[in-house]
């Protein structure tokens, strides 16, 4: 089965379970984290920094600055040890649509 | 030898553009461009206030379909899966956002907007203009675009507001499919200073495990390399159809694909996926192969090739053809198989 799922590595495609009632922020793993510095690039919210890390095995880690993350998603694709896992900002609860009362009165077709 | 391009009366360093999306959302992002000696910069669209909800943005949006991380992001076909929305902001800080790029930029600053009834265009396209930008982009065709609104009876009608009212040059950024040499011609006639060809196309994947749309749970935005085939022939259509310059996107990723969009008529290129998966250094790359390119020809500038393939492209009637497969005799004798499978 894993070459039917192969298309799917990186990014899980379904949002975590707590996306509906919190929004979805990135975190890393620092135990996980080789400092391979292919996240940072790819963050266009200034979301993703290289820190050092004293006593770290690469003396380096991926930092999200999670008030900056969007929570796009694109940094999941670009790290190849999986060292990405979801969190929820646990201070912004309350999305601004949920299903039923959306704004958008003229919905997409 | 020079990069440097003609377009809508600007001075271009560089036919490439940055496209309308996350790598123009924000005026720090100007730098990094200008780093990389981009032609030209499209802002990120913003939306009328009657579509507020595009400010807001699901998590996750992004998802990279067919992308192989295990070779450092190489993969050459890739698929953007993506639900990307509107400016974050109001129209004010958008204004705000577009005179604090002027402020910063050495080169041209492209509004992007949308809405739905001519007014509005009109309005949001006076702010753009009185804001600063160089010019603007009417992106009638976003694969996220909110609404079932028909191009006949609403967007030909805001082409021609926005025109009438504007000084500053006006793009039109049309999606690809069957319709899109008709509406490059009736953008022409509205009087729409250039084409954007093409946008990202509505598209729809589904994860077997959990059997359920993947992110969001609605259609997305898909686009990559794969699809440049597409606009290639788009260009080439619309090159040979109208006479507004056309500034081509979708899928380029490597210097070979901006010659490709040039030769087929195209003035500038937009580009974004590239950058979203290989960074702002790409840039540099294309940059660097597109001399290298132009050194080998002897091309002194983009302008000797433009449209030069399509001069060898033929008709259906012209194309040198051979005797087909013999319908009669042998083709059309049945030859019974034995149960060893030989006839």
């Amino acid at each position: 089965m894993a070459t039917l799922n192969a298309k799917y590595r990186g990014l899980d495609p379904i949002p975590p379970p707590f996306s509906k009632e919190y929004p979805p922020v990135a975190l890393i793993v620092e135990e996980k984290c080789i400092a391979c510095d292919r996240c940072p690039p790819v963050c266009f919210f200034d979301a993703l920094v290289m820190e050092s890390r004293p006593g770290h095995k690469y003396h380096r880690t991926a930092l999200v600055i999670s008030e900056n993350c969007t929570g796009c998603g694109l940094c999941f694709e670009a790290c190849p040890v999986e060292a990405i896992i979801w969190v929820p900002d646990l201070e912004k609860a309350k999305p601004k649509t949920r299903p039923g009362e959306s704004a958008m009165k003229d919905a997409d077709v | 030898m020079t990069l440097a391009t003609s377009f809508l009366g600007l001075q271009l360093q560089s036919p490439l553009l940055i496209a309308s999306g996350p790598a123009s959302h924000d005026v720090n992002q100007v730098a990094l461009a200008e780093e990389q000696h981009i032609g030209a910069i499209v802002l990120k669209t913003v939306c009328s206030d009657k579509y507020d909800h595009m400010r807001y943005w699901p998590r996750p949006r992004y998802k990279l379909l067919d992308w192989d991380k295990q070779i450092s992001g190489r993969s050459k076909y890739f698929t953007l899966y993506s639900y990307e929305q509107g400016y974050s902001g109001t129209l004010l800080d958008y204004w705000d956002f577009i005179r604090a790029c002027k402020d910063h930029a050495t080169v041209p600053i492209v509004g992007s907007i949308f809405a739905d009834i001519a007014d509005d265009w009109k309005e949001l396209a006076l702010k753009v203009q009185e804001s600063g930008a160089d010019a603007v982009e009417l992106d009638i065709s976003s694969p996220h675009r909110p609404g079932s609104l028909d191009f006949e009876t609403t967007f030909v009608a805001a082409i021609d507001a926005v025109v009438k009212a504007l000084r500053i040059p006006v793009l039109v950024k049309l999606g690809a499919g069957p319709d899109v040499i008709h509406q490059c011609k009736a953008a022409e006639r509205c009087g729409a200073s250039a084409v954007t060809l093409c946008n990202r196309i509505r598209g729809f994947d589904v994860d077997i495990e959990t059997q359920q749309p993947i992110l969001h749970g609605y259609y997305a935005g898909v686009g990559g390399p794969w699809a440049k085939y597409y606009t290639f022939r788009h260009v080439a259509e619309a090159a040979q159809s109208i006479k507004i310059p056309i500034s081509a996107t979708g899928g380029a990723t490597s210097a070979e694909d901006i010659i490709k969009y040039v030769l087929l008529g195209a003035s500038t290129v937009q580009i974004l996926s590239v950058i979203m998966v290989n960074g702002w250094e790409s840039i540099a790359q294309i940059h660097a192969d597109l001399a290298a390119y132009m050194q080998r020809k002897g091309i002194h500038s983009l302008e000797e090739i433009r449209g030069k393939a399509l001069k060898t492209m033929i008709l259906p009637e012209d194309i040198v053809r051979w005797s087909g497969e013999p319908k009669t005799g042998a083709r059309n004798v049945w030859k019974p198989v034995d149960d060893h499978g030989h006839s």
